[in-house]
């Protein structure tokens, strides 16, 4: 029982950091209908970013959020301005699933020229730190990563629910038209939707920098676990992606405690096929737009 | 001498065509809206109303021909910038986001506005014409009935007091007391000095309302006369207005 606990715990704290990340992914396909398979490679990123600031400059990694955030979202902004918004037609989900996919090996082929493909990590001096809650081991990175995955993405629903521009975004997902036809202008929603999704990599990129060692290729991994959160989650829905990713969170780290760590990836993907048979619409998705 | 408000054109379209890609579906529109009126076009499906009133919001533009609104051409603009002088389009299909509040989305009417203030008086004006903004305030826009809808749209529309109102058949999927109500408000918008231009498939009601109205055939202005000479035509009346199935084969026969 306390080893099915403190397994709960560690899902917990770890699926709070790939809710944040999910959750741009998701917006990112809600506002565009763009399956952002770059979504790994900006955490992985926001990673090296991060890893950058701490060896080079001895700048804390929860610190260096303040510079990652602001860079990524600039970077996302330019990203779909220059490769996401030219695309037209029918055809532009299939169009800009390659697009994010070369962006993805764009970044990857960047990152191993810079860094090489060895695997790294950012170890402050605080990194093996735990507390000792209740008989139950807490990581102190864990549980800041955890708190600050819950304050940005908090800011991320203030930003949507309480501000003009997050009406904006909502309103373009839900009846994109209705929305043009009010003065919304959709380019200018898309490229900062684009840009806040980016923005979310860098700071979920931060901290998985402290929790796993990573190189250029790991977002190739990183994508296969958000696709399944934001699937099943339901696509399109911030609140099912967060829920989602507690879920897989917790039964990832349960099975690699009580079972074998081997199983824990293939986890993840049991749980959405099992989700997917009973609700096709996955746990939040909606039957028609709107679900933001 | 200063030209009388009532008569001077607001809206004047000349040979106007527009479509998507080669095909064109307007075919040389000509179309005249006077200011405080309103304007009913009525026609067969694929005639090319709504692509009328797209052209009017810049939602489409016009491949050739002038769409001029208060003395200016506006086919270039975009559609913002029709928003800008006064040009508010209620489209065919439902339009609220559904799960905004009722008020949320009557805001979203004033999303060019930058004065809080002015913002938040408008929405109180337009809650006093529709009472339902005030009474469902908090529901969400998806929970409310397909005309308690509409009323919703109205409601949004007025946020910027536009000039020209473009309605696209309003009262579609309707029941015949929510179709009545919607009526009933698109005549209270005109008698507010607003001019209105109302496609509309149920023709009896739209000409019923309209100072004016004009019979769309095939990308063309086919019939114009007031709402009530349109009414009393029984060409028109048989084609139209609950036309006999002869008289509906006859129609097709003629535009194939």
């Amino acid at each position: 029982m306390h080893a099915f606990i403190q397994a709960v715990i560690l899902g917990i704290l770890t699926g709070g950091v790939y809710a944040l990340m999910a959750s741009g992914q998701t917006l990112i396909f809600g506002i565009m209908k763009v399956v952002n398979l770059a979504q790994g490679a900006l955490v992985v990123l926001g990673a090296y970013l991060t890893y950058t600031l701490f060896t080079q400059l001895g700048i804390d990694p929860f610190l260096s959020i303040l510079i990652t955030t602001p860079l990524l979202f600039l970077v996302g902004v330019a990203v779909q301005w220059a490769l996401l918004r030219p695309l037209h037609g029918d055809d532009v989900a299939q169009l800009s699933l390659l697009v994010t996919f070369a962006i993805a090996l764009g970044i990857e082929g960047v990152l191993s020229f810079a860094y090489s493909a060895t695997l790294t990590n950012v170890q402050p001096s605080y990194a093996n730190f735990s507390w000792t809650v209740l008989g139950y081991q807490v990581s102190l990175v864990r549980f800041v990563a955890f708190v600050l995955s819950l304050v940005m993405l908090g800011a991320l629903y203030f930003i949507l629910q309480r501000t003009k521009f997050g009406r904006s975004v909502r309103a373009t997902v839900q009846n994109p038209m209705s929305a043009q036809l009010l003065g919304v202008n959709a380019n200018r929603v898309s490229a900062l939707g684009f840009g806040l999704g980016a923005a979310t990599a860098a700071a979920a990129g931060s901290v998985f920098g402290m929790l796993n060692s990573f190189n250029p290729g790991s977002h190739y991994d990183l994508i296969s676990r958000l696709l399944t959160i934001v699937v099943l989650g339901g696509l399109g829905s911030i609140g099912g992606s967060v829920v989602a990713a507690l879920v897989m969170g917790v039964a990832s780290s349960v099975v690699s405690a009580l079972a074998s760590p081997i199983w824990s990836d293939f986890t993840f993907f049991i749980v959405l096929l099992l989700v997917l048979l009973i609700r096709p619409r996955g746990l939040f998705g909606a039957r028609t737009r709107g679900a933001l | 001498m200063a030209a009388d408000p009532t008569t001077t054109s607001l809206l004047e379209l000349t040979g106007v065509t527009a479509g998507y890609g080669a095909g064109l579906i307007l075919k040389g529109v000509d179309l005249s809206v006077a200011r405080g009126q309103i304007v009913c076009l009525i026609g067969p499906n694929g005639a090319g109303k709504s692509t009328v009133l797209k052209t009017v919001s810049g939602l489409l533009r016009n491949a050739g021909g002038t769409v001029v609104f208060d003395g200016e051409d506006i086919g270039k603009l975009s559609s913002r910038d029709r928003l800008q002088r006064g040009i508010v389009h209620v489209p065919q299909d439902r339009s609220l986001f559904p799960t905004m509040t009722v008020w949320e989305n009557v805001v979203m009417g004033a999303f060019i506005l930058s004065d809080q203030a002015l913002i938040r008086r408008r929405v109180e004006e337009v809650a006093e014409i529709f009472p339902i903004v005030a009474k469902r305030r908090t529901a969400a826009a998806g929970s409310l009935s397909g005309g308690e809808q509409k009323q919703v749209e109205l409601a949004r529309s007025l946020m910027l007091d536009p000039a020209l109102i473009l309605l696209d058949e309003p009262s579609i999927g309707l029941d015949p007391k929510s179709r009545t109500s919607v009526f009933a408000s698109i005549s209270t918008l005109a008698s507010d000095g607003r001019t209105v231009l109302l496609v509309e498939q149920n023709a009896r009601s739209g000409l019923a309302v309209a100072h004016k109205a004009a019979v769309l055939e095939t990308g063309r202005v086919a019939l114009t006369g007031t709402g009530q000479s349109l009414l009393d035509d029984p060409e028109v009346a048989r084609l139209y207005l609950g036309a006999s199935a002869q008289g509906r084969a006859e129609s097709l026969a003629k535009s194939v």
